[in-house]
Protein backbone atom coordinates (compact mmCIF):
# COMPACT_ATOMS: atom_id res chain seq x y z
CA UNK A 1 0.00 0.00 0.00
CA UNK A 2 1.31 3.35 -1.09
CA UNK A 3 0.25 6.70 0.54
CA UNK A 4 0.82 9.83 -1.57
CA UNK A 5 -0.25 13.47 0.03
CA UNK A 6 -1.58 15.68 -2.39
CA UNK A 7 -1.79 19.00 -2.23
CA UNK A 8 -0.26 19.88 1.44
CA UNK A 9 -1.01 21.52 3.32
CA UNK A 10 -3.74 23.81 3.34
CA UNK A 11 -6.04 21.55 1.32
CA UNK A 12 -4.24 18.04 1.92
CA UNK A 13 -5.57 14.50 0.38
CA UNK A 14 -4.24 11.10 0.35
CA UNK A 15 -4.14 9.51 -2.90
CA UNK A 16 -4.06 5.36 -1.92
CA UNK A 17 -2.55 2.99 -4.21
CA UNK A 18 -3.21 -0.69 -2.89
CA UNK A 19 -3.12 -3.73 -4.15
CA UNK A 20 -5.15 -7.02 -4.43
CA UNK A 21 -5.96 -8.25 -0.80
CA UNK A 22 -5.07 -5.08 0.89
CA UNK A 23 -7.28 -3.12 2.75
CA UNK A 24 -8.01 0.50 4.11
CA UNK A 25 -10.45 1.64 6.56
CA UNK A 26 -11.76 5.26 6.81
CA UNK A 27 -13.88 7.54 8.69
CA UNK A 28 -17.41 7.50 6.83
CA UNK A 29 -17.70 10.37 4.39
CA UNK A 30 -13.56 10.51 3.42
CA UNK A 31 -14.11 9.09 0.09
CA UNK A 32 -13.67 11.42 -2.76
CA UNK A 33 -12.88 9.16 -5.58
CA UNK A 34 -11.75 5.35 -6.21
CA UNK A 35 -11.15 2.96 -8.81
CA UNK A 36 -15.01 1.56 -10.32
CA UNK A 37 -14.30 -2.25 -8.76
CA UNK A 38 -13.30 -0.98 -5.50
CA UNK A 39 -15.82 -2.06 -2.80
CA UNK A 40 -16.57 -0.43 -0.03
CA UNK A 41 -18.42 -2.06 3.51
CA UNK A 42 -19.42 0.03 6.19
CA UNK A 43 -19.69 -0.90 9.85
CA UNK A 44 -20.28 0.62 13.06
CA UNK A 45 -18.36 1.60 15.55
CA UNK A 46 -19.03 1.97 19.22
CA UNK A 47 -17.89 4.92 20.31
CA UNK A 48 -17.35 6.32 23.93
CA UNK A 49 -18.07 2.82 25.36
CA UNK A 50 -21.93 3.35 25.06
CA UNK A 51 -23.15 1.29 21.93
CA UNK A 52 -26.22 0.13 20.55
CA UNK A 53 -27.19 0.86 17.24
CA UNK A 54 -30.05 3.92 17.85
CA UNK A 55 -27.15 5.70 19.89
CA UNK A 56 -25.23 5.03 16.87
CA UNK A 57 -28.08 6.83 14.87
CA UNK A 58 -28.80 9.27 16.98
CA UNK A 59 -25.30 10.07 16.76
CA UNK A 60 -25.23 9.82 13.11
CA UNK A 61 -27.26 12.79 12.94
CA UNK A 62 -25.90 15.06 16.02
CA UNK A 63 -23.25 15.21 13.35
CA UNK A 64 -21.07 12.61 14.03
CA UNK A 65 -19.32 10.27 12.32
CA UNK A 66 -19.90 6.82 13.87
CA UNK A 67 -19.67 4.63 10.66
CA UNK A 68 -16.63 3.36 8.83
CA UNK A 69 -15.92 2.34 5.78
CA UNK A 70 -13.47 -0.30 4.67
CA UNK A 71 -11.93 -0.28 1.42
CA UNK A 72 -10.71 -3.44 -0.77
CA UNK A 73 -9.74 -3.37 -4.17
CA UNK A 74 -10.28 -5.98 -7.13
CA UNK A 75 -8.26 -7.87 -8.56
CA UNK A 76 -5.85 -6.06 -10.34
CA UNK A 77 -5.30 -3.25 -7.09
CA UNK A 78 -7.29 0.12 -7.37
CA UNK A 79 -6.14 3.91 -5.96
CA UNK A 80 -8.64 5.41 -3.56
CA UNK A 81 -8.83 9.25 -2.68
CA UNK A 82 -9.62 9.95 0.94
CA UNK A 83 -9.86 13.53 2.51
CA UNK A 84 -11.44 15.31 5.26
CA UNK A 85 -13.74 18.06 5.71
CA UNK A 86 -11.63 21.06 7.68
CA UNK A 87 -9.04 23.10 6.31
CA UNK A 88 -5.52 21.59 7.02
CA UNK A 89 -2.98 18.83 6.41
CA UNK A 90 -3.01 15.17 6.59
CA UNK A 91 0.26 13.44 8.28
CA UNK A 92 0.77 9.42 7.32
CA UNK A 93 2.94 7.39 9.17
CA UNK A 94 3.40 4.12 10.16
CA UNK A 95 2.93 2.61 13.80
CA UNK A 96 4.04 -0.23 15.42
CA UNK A 97 2.30 -0.11 18.78
CA UNK A 98 -0.59 2.10 20.31
CA UNK A 99 -1.68 5.14 19.39
CA UNK A 100 -4.28 7.97 20.27
CA UNK A 101 -5.88 10.03 18.05
CA UNK A 102 -8.21 12.78 18.54
CA UNK A 103 -11.36 11.62 17.18
CA UNK A 104 -11.81 14.56 14.77
CA UNK A 105 -8.61 13.80 13.50
CA UNK A 106 -9.06 9.97 12.48
CA UNK A 107 -9.09 10.06 8.44
CA UNK A 108 -7.75 6.02 8.05
CA UNK A 109 -5.56 3.26 8.90
CA UNK A 110 -4.58 -0.35 7.39
CA UNK A 111 -7.15 -2.75 8.05
CA UNK A 112 -4.22 -4.35 10.14
CA UNK A 113 -4.84 -1.84 12.76
CA UNK A 114 -7.60 -2.71 15.38
CA UNK A 115 -9.74 0.66 15.63
CA UNK A 116 -11.36 1.02 19.24
CA UNK A 117 -13.48 4.09 19.35
CA UNK A 118 -14.52 3.62 22.91
CA UNK A 119 -11.54 4.43 24.55
CA UNK A 120 -11.76 5.57 27.84
CA UNK A 121 -8.47 7.05 28.53
CA UNK A 122 -9.24 10.86 29.01
CA UNK A 123 -13.14 10.41 30.32
CA UNK A 124 -13.07 11.63 33.36
CA UNK A 125 -11.32 14.69 32.62
CA UNK A 126 -12.81 15.70 29.54
CA UNK A 127 -16.49 15.06 30.02
CA UNK A 128 -18.86 18.10 28.90
CA UNK A 129 -16.30 18.15 25.92
CA UNK A 130 -17.44 16.38 22.71
CA UNK A 131 -14.21 15.23 21.90
CA UNK A 132 -13.79 11.25 21.60
CA UNK A 133 -10.60 9.52 21.33
CA UNK A 134 -9.80 6.54 18.98
CA UNK A 135 -7.68 3.73 19.96
CA UNK A 136 -5.49 2.44 17.65
CA UNK A 137 -3.33 -0.66 17.95
CA UNK A 138 -1.14 -2.90 15.34
CA UNK A 139 1.12 -2.35 12.60
CA UNK A 140 0.48 -0.24 9.72
CA UNK A 141 0.06 2.61 8.44
CA UNK A 142 -2.44 5.53 9.87
CA UNK A 143 -3.51 8.87 8.13
CA UNK A 144 -5.02 12.15 10.70
CA UNK A 145 -5.39 15.14 9.42
CA UNK A 146 -5.04 18.28 11.44
CA UNK A 147 -6.76 21.96 11.03
CA UNK A 148 -3.68 23.96 10.09
CA UNK A 149 -0.35 22.95 9.93
CA UNK A 150 0.68 19.36 11.96
CA UNK A 151 4.20 19.52 14.00
CA UNK A 152 5.87 16.85 15.92
CA UNK A 153 6.87 17.03 19.80
CA UNK A 154 9.50 14.77 20.50
CA UNK A 155 8.22 14.58 24.46
CA UNK A 156 11.92 13.14 26.49
CA UNK A 157 10.61 13.57 29.92
CA UNK A 158 7.18 16.32 30.43
CA UNK A 159 5.60 18.35 27.88
CA UNK A 160 2.32 20.85 27.95
CA UNK A 161 -0.33 20.70 25.52
CA UNK A 162 -3.58 22.71 25.07
CA UNK A 163 -6.09 19.68 24.74
CA UNK A 164 -7.52 21.52 21.64
CA UNK A 165 -4.22 21.06 19.94
CA UNK A 166 -3.77 17.66 20.69
CA UNK A 167 -3.71 15.67 16.88
CA UNK A 168 -2.56 12.24 18.20
CA UNK A 169 0.01 10.88 20.54
CA UNK A 170 2.04 7.10 21.54
CA UNK A 171 0.58 5.42 24.09
CA UNK A 172 3.96 4.68 25.36
CA UNK A 173 3.55 8.47 26.89
CA UNK A 174 1.76 9.08 30.36
CA UNK A 175 -0.92 11.94 30.20
CA UNK A 176 -2.71 13.44 32.64
CA UNK A 177 -5.01 16.59 32.38
CA UNK A 178 -5.21 19.90 33.80
CA UNK A 179 -6.90 23.19 34.42
CA UNK A 180 -3.46 25.36 32.17
CA UNK A 181 -3.09 28.02 34.88
CA UNK A 182 -3.76 26.46 38.15
CA UNK A 183 -6.99 28.22 39.00
CA UNK A 184 -10.29 28.59 37.44
CA UNK A 185 -9.42 32.16 36.73
CA UNK A 186 -7.27 31.99 34.40
CA UNK A 187 -8.72 28.62 32.79
CA UNK A 188 -11.55 30.65 32.04
CA UNK A 189 -10.26 34.34 31.44
CA UNK A 190 -6.85 33.45 30.36
CA UNK A 191 -8.26 31.68 27.37
CA UNK A 192 -6.38 28.36 28.37
CA UNK A 193 -8.52 25.83 29.01
CA UNK A 194 -7.20 22.47 29.63
CA UNK A 195 -3.67 21.47 29.05
CA UNK A 196 -2.80 17.78 28.80
CA UNK A 197 0.63 16.97 30.28
CA UNK A 198 2.56 14.35 28.93
CA UNK A 199 5.35 12.28 30.56
CA UNK A 200 8.30 9.83 29.34
CA UNK A 201 9.21 9.08 26.37
CA UNK A 202 7.16 8.94 22.56
CA UNK A 203 5.92 11.67 20.30
CA UNK A 204 2.74 13.94 20.29
CA UNK A 205 1.10 15.38 16.79
CA UNK A 206 0.06 18.71 17.67
CA UNK A 207 -2.06 21.74 15.03
CA UNK A 208 -1.50 24.72 14.63
CA UNK A 209 -4.66 25.92 15.37
CA UNK A 210 -8.05 25.39 17.41
CA UNK A 211 -10.74 24.41 15.25
CA UNK A 212 -13.08 25.68 18.08
CA UNK A 213 -11.42 29.01 18.59
CA UNK A 214 -11.74 29.70 15.11
CA UNK A 215 -15.51 28.86 15.26
CA UNK A 216 -15.65 31.03 17.91
CA UNK A 217 -14.24 33.70 16.34
CA UNK A 218 -16.50 33.93 13.55
CA UNK A 219 -19.50 33.70 16.02
CA UNK A 220 -19.82 37.23 16.02
CA UNK A 221 -20.18 38.12 12.35
CA UNK A 222 -22.60 35.08 11.50
CA UNK A 223 -26.60 36.12 11.75
CA UNK A 224 -28.83 34.53 14.93
CA UNK A 225 -30.95 31.83 14.08
CA UNK B 1 -5.04 32.09 -34.95
CA UNK B 2 -1.24 32.86 -32.97
CA UNK B 3 -0.53 30.32 -30.23
CA UNK B 4 1.50 30.43 -27.69
CA UNK B 5 3.42 27.67 -25.42
CA UNK B 6 3.54 28.23 -21.43
CA UNK B 7 5.38 25.51 -20.03
CA UNK B 8 3.81 22.15 -22.07
CA UNK B 9 0.42 23.54 -21.79
CA UNK B 10 -0.77 25.51 -25.51
CA UNK B 11 -2.96 28.60 -24.80
CA UNK B 12 -3.97 31.67 -26.70
CA UNK B 13 -4.11 34.06 -24.06
CA UNK B 14 -0.97 34.82 -22.49
CA UNK B 15 -1.07 34.15 -18.72
CA UNK B 16 0.53 33.40 -15.52
CA UNK B 17 -1.01 31.38 -12.73
CA UNK B 18 -0.37 33.43 -9.53
CA UNK B 19 -0.89 31.58 -5.67
CA UNK B 20 -1.22 28.09 -6.37
CA UNK B 21 -2.73 26.00 -4.97
CA UNK B 22 -4.09 27.50 -1.84
CA UNK B 23 -4.71 30.83 -3.50
CA UNK B 24 -4.68 30.63 -7.68
CA UNK B 25 -5.51 33.96 -9.37
CA UNK B 26 -4.45 34.66 -12.22
CA UNK B 27 -2.22 37.17 -14.27
CA UNK B 28 -3.33 37.54 -18.15
CA UNK B 29 -1.27 39.88 -20.66
CA UNK B 30 -4.26 40.48 -23.51
CA UNK B 31 -2.58 41.32 -26.84
CA UNK B 32 -3.83 44.67 -28.93
CA UNK B 33 -7.67 43.95 -29.53
CA UNK B 34 -7.84 40.48 -27.51
CA UNK B 35 -10.67 39.93 -25.55
CA UNK B 36 -11.55 37.69 -22.90
CA UNK B 37 -14.49 36.69 -21.45
CA UNK B 38 -14.93 36.19 -17.42
CA UNK B 39 -17.43 35.65 -14.37
CA UNK B 40 -18.93 38.58 -12.88
CA UNK B 41 -16.76 40.36 -10.13
CA UNK B 42 -13.75 38.50 -10.25
CA UNK B 43 -11.50 41.31 -12.20
CA UNK B 44 -9.16 42.31 -9.08
CA UNK B 45 -6.81 45.00 -11.35
CA UNK B 46 -6.12 45.90 -15.04
CA UNK B 47 -3.98 48.17 -16.82
CA UNK B 48 -6.00 51.39 -17.53
CA UNK B 49 -6.50 50.82 -21.13
CA UNK B 50 -8.79 47.80 -21.09
CA UNK B 51 -12.28 47.89 -21.45
CA UNK B 52 -14.79 46.20 -20.11
CA UNK B 53 -18.22 45.46 -20.84
CA UNK B 54 -21.07 43.48 -19.54
CA UNK B 55 -23.24 41.02 -21.85
CA UNK B 56 -26.32 39.45 -20.85
CA UNK B 57 -24.99 36.09 -22.47
CA UNK B 58 -27.75 34.24 -24.68
CA UNK B 59 -30.00 37.08 -25.04
CA UNK B 60 -31.90 38.94 -22.45
CA UNK B 61 -34.73 36.61 -22.58
CA UNK B 62 -32.71 33.22 -21.65
CA UNK B 63 -30.94 35.67 -19.07
CA UNK B 64 -33.52 36.51 -17.11
CA UNK B 65 -34.58 32.41 -17.09
CA UNK B 66 -30.91 31.45 -16.22
CA UNK B 67 -30.92 34.26 -13.45
CA UNK B 68 -34.04 32.29 -11.89
CA UNK B 69 -32.21 29.34 -11.77
CA UNK B 70 -29.56 30.83 -10.30
CA UNK B 71 -26.74 31.01 -12.36
CA UNK B 72 -25.29 33.49 -13.45
CA UNK B 73 -26.77 36.04 -15.96
CA UNK B 74 -24.06 38.17 -16.44
CA UNK B 75 -20.44 38.04 -18.04
CA UNK B 76 -18.00 40.44 -18.49
CA UNK B 77 -16.09 41.30 -21.66
CA UNK B 78 -12.58 42.62 -21.03
CA UNK B 79 -10.86 44.06 -24.57
CA UNK B 80 -7.12 45.47 -24.74
CA UNK B 81 -7.28 48.86 -26.47
CA UNK B 82 -5.00 49.36 -28.96
CA UNK B 83 -2.14 48.31 -27.14
CA UNK B 84 -1.43 44.90 -24.95
CA UNK B 85 -2.22 45.81 -21.50
CA UNK B 86 -2.46 43.47 -17.87
CA UNK B 87 -5.29 41.64 -16.21
CA UNK B 88 -5.20 40.20 -12.58
CA UNK B 89 -8.51 37.98 -12.54
CA UNK B 90 -9.68 36.36 -8.98
CA UNK B 91 -12.37 33.93 -8.22
CA UNK B 92 -14.18 34.71 -5.18
CA UNK B 93 -13.38 30.92 -3.58
CA UNK B 94 -10.08 30.65 -2.24
CA UNK B 95 -8.79 27.48 -3.92
CA UNK B 96 -6.88 25.82 -6.70
CA UNK B 97 -7.12 26.76 -10.59
CA UNK B 98 -6.58 25.00 -13.89
CA UNK B 99 -6.10 26.30 -17.52
CA UNK B 100 -7.12 23.83 -20.42
CA UNK B 101 -6.87 24.50 -24.23
CA UNK B 102 -10.09 23.44 -26.18
CA UNK B 103 -9.33 22.19 -29.45
CA UNK B 104 -12.82 21.79 -31.20
CA UNK B 105 -14.07 19.60 -28.21
CA UNK B 106 -16.03 19.78 -24.93
CA UNK B 107 -15.89 20.24 -21.43
CA UNK B 108 -18.50 19.83 -18.71
CA UNK B 109 -17.98 21.98 -16.04
CA UNK B 110 -19.27 22.32 -12.49
CA UNK B 111 -21.24 25.97 -12.67
CA UNK B 112 -19.64 27.72 -10.40
CA UNK B 113 -16.03 26.78 -11.18
CA UNK B 114 -16.37 29.00 -14.62
CA UNK B 115 -13.71 31.79 -14.40
CA UNK B 116 -12.87 32.72 -18.13
CA UNK B 117 -12.56 31.62 -21.45
CA UNK B 118 -11.16 33.05 -25.21
CA UNK B 119 -13.79 34.04 -27.21
CA UNK B 120 -13.49 31.10 -29.05
CA UNK B 121 -14.78 29.17 -26.36
CA UNK B 122 -19.10 29.04 -25.97
CA UNK B 123 -20.66 28.72 -22.37
CA UNK B 124 -24.05 27.13 -22.70
CA UNK B 125 -25.64 27.10 -19.76
CA UNK B 126 -28.92 25.46 -20.57
CA UNK B 127 -27.24 22.53 -20.96
CA UNK B 128 -29.46 20.12 -18.73
CA UNK B 129 -27.42 16.77 -19.19
CA UNK B 130 -26.65 16.39 -15.32
CA UNK B 131 -30.34 18.32 -14.14
CA UNK B 132 -31.77 15.31 -12.66
CA UNK B 133 -28.41 13.34 -11.05
CA UNK B 134 -27.41 16.30 -9.52
CA UNK B 135 -31.05 17.55 -7.87
CA UNK B 136 -31.35 18.83 -4.63
CA UNK B 137 -27.43 19.91 -4.44
CA UNK B 138 -27.36 22.97 -5.52
CA UNK B 139 -25.15 22.20 -8.44
CA UNK B 140 -25.60 23.34 -12.16
CA UNK B 141 -23.60 22.27 -14.89
CA UNK B 142 -22.68 23.83 -17.65
CA UNK B 143 -20.88 22.84 -21.22
CA UNK B 144 -17.85 24.49 -22.63
CA UNK B 145 -17.36 24.38 -26.48
CA UNK B 146 -15.17 25.68 -28.95
CA UNK B 147 -11.57 26.54 -29.58
CA UNK B 148 -9.20 28.50 -26.85
CA UNK B 149 -8.63 28.63 -23.52
CA UNK B 150 -10.42 27.93 -20.86
CA UNK B 151 -10.12 28.81 -16.81
CA UNK B 152 -12.19 27.09 -13.78
CA UNK B 153 -11.06 27.05 -10.07
CA UNK B 154 -12.27 25.53 -7.17
CA UNK B 155 -12.22 25.75 -3.00
CA UNK B 156 -9.60 23.39 -2.32
CA UNK B 157 -6.97 22.27 -4.35
CA UNK B 158 -7.78 20.33 -7.74
CA UNK B 159 -6.65 17.03 -8.73
CA UNK B 160 -6.36 15.62 -12.75
CA UNK B 161 -7.21 12.40 -13.06
CA UNK B 162 -7.12 10.60 -16.64
CA UNK B 163 -9.96 8.21 -16.99
CA UNK B 164 -9.60 4.98 -18.82
CA UNK B 165 -12.05 2.92 -17.99
CA UNK B 166 -14.31 3.21 -15.06
CA UNK B 167 -13.76 5.47 -11.87
CA UNK B 168 -16.07 6.63 -9.19
CA UNK B 169 -16.55 10.35 -7.82
CA UNK B 170 -18.52 11.48 -4.49
CA UNK B 171 -20.94 14.26 -6.60
CA UNK B 172 -20.33 16.68 -4.24
CA UNK B 173 -16.21 16.74 -5.38
CA UNK B 174 -16.53 16.66 -9.84
CA UNK B 175 -14.94 20.02 -11.23
CA UNK B 176 -14.68 19.23 -14.46
CA UNK B 177 -15.02 16.47 -17.30
CA UNK B 178 -13.85 15.81 -21.07
CA UNK B 179 -17.26 15.08 -22.85
CA UNK B 180 -16.04 12.49 -24.00
CA UNK B 181 -16.83 10.38 -20.99
CA UNK B 182 -19.75 9.05 -20.40
CA UNK B 183 -21.31 9.48 -16.67
CA UNK B 184 -24.19 7.68 -14.27
CA UNK B 185 -25.03 8.07 -11.28
CA UNK B 186 -25.21 5.56 -8.60
CA UNK B 187 -26.03 4.32 -5.04
CA UNK B 188 -22.73 3.37 -3.10
CA UNK B 189 -22.46 -0.54 -2.57
CA UNK B 190 -25.22 -0.97 -5.61
CA UNK B 191 -28.12 -1.31 -5.72
CA UNK B 192 -28.93 -2.63 -2.29
CA UNK B 193 -30.52 -1.26 0.36
CA UNK B 194 -28.05 -2.05 3.44
CA UNK B 195 -26.42 -0.30 5.99
CA UNK B 196 -23.56 0.58 3.29
CA UNK B 197 -25.66 2.74 1.68
CA UNK B 198 -27.06 4.99 4.12
CA UNK B 199 -24.41 4.45 6.75
CA UNK B 200 -21.57 4.73 4.47
CA UNK B 201 -21.47 8.77 4.59
CA UNK B 202 -20.53 8.74 0.61
CA UNK B 203 -24.52 9.19 -0.70
CA UNK B 204 -24.46 9.48 -3.94
CA UNK B 205 -21.77 8.67 -6.45
CA UNK B 206 -20.88 9.42 -9.99
CA UNK B 207 -19.68 6.78 -12.30
CA UNK B 208 -17.52 7.79 -15.51
CA UNK B 209 -17.11 5.69 -18.29
CA UNK B 210 -14.93 5.79 -21.33
CA UNK B 211 -11.59 7.73 -21.68
CA UNK B 212 -10.90 11.40 -21.01
CA UNK B 213 -10.55 13.91 -17.90
CA UNK B 214 -11.76 13.80 -15.05
CA UNK B 215 -10.84 17.13 -12.87
CA UNK B 216 -12.10 16.63 -9.07
CA UNK B 217 -11.58 19.17 -5.80
CA UNK B 218 -9.52 18.26 -2.72
CA UNK B 219 -12.42 20.13 -0.38
CA UNK B 220 -16.36 21.01 -0.21
CA UNK B 221 -17.70 24.27 0.91
CA UNK B 222 -20.70 22.85 2.10
CA UNK B 223 -19.43 21.19 5.41
CA UNK B 224 -17.28 24.02 6.02
CA UNK B 225 -20.30 26.48 5.92
CA UNK B 226 -21.89 23.61 8.14
CA UNK B 227 -19.43 23.68 10.43
CA UNK B 228 -19.46 27.34 10.72
CA UNK B 229 -22.75 27.77 11.03
CA UNK B 230 -23.05 25.84 14.66
CA UNK B 231 -20.73 28.37 16.02
CA UNK B 232 -24.08 31.17 14.97
CA UNK B 233 -25.68 32.71 17.93
CA UNK B 234 -29.06 31.13 18.37
CA UNK B 235 -31.85 33.02 19.81
CA UNK B 236 -32.95 32.39 23.39
CA UNK B 237 -36.26 31.32 23.21
CA UNK B 238 -36.71 29.35 26.50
Amino acid sequence: MNIELLHRPANAVAKITMSSGEKIISEAGAMIAMSEDMSVVTSKYAKGGSGGFLKGIKRLFAGENFFMNRFSPGPNGGELYLGTSSMGDLMTRKIDGEFIVQGGSFVACEDTIDVDASWQGFKSLFSGESTFWVKLSGTGQVIVNSFGAIYEVDVNDTYTVDTGHIVAFEETLDFSVRKAGGSWISAIFGGEGLVCEFNGKGKVYCQSHNQNNFGYSLAPMLKEV
Amino acid sequence: METNMTESQQSEIKYEMIGKPDYAMIKMTLKANQTVQVEPSAMAAMDTNIQMKTKAKGGLFAGVKRMLSSESFFMNEFTAQNSSGELYISPALPGDMDHVYLNNNTIILQGSAFVASSMGVTINSQFQGLKGLFNGEGFFFIQATGTGDLFFNTYGGILEIPVDGDYIVDNGYIVAFDSTLQYETQVIGGLKLGLTTFMSGEGIVCKFSGKGRLWIQTRQLAPYIGWAWTFAPRKNNS
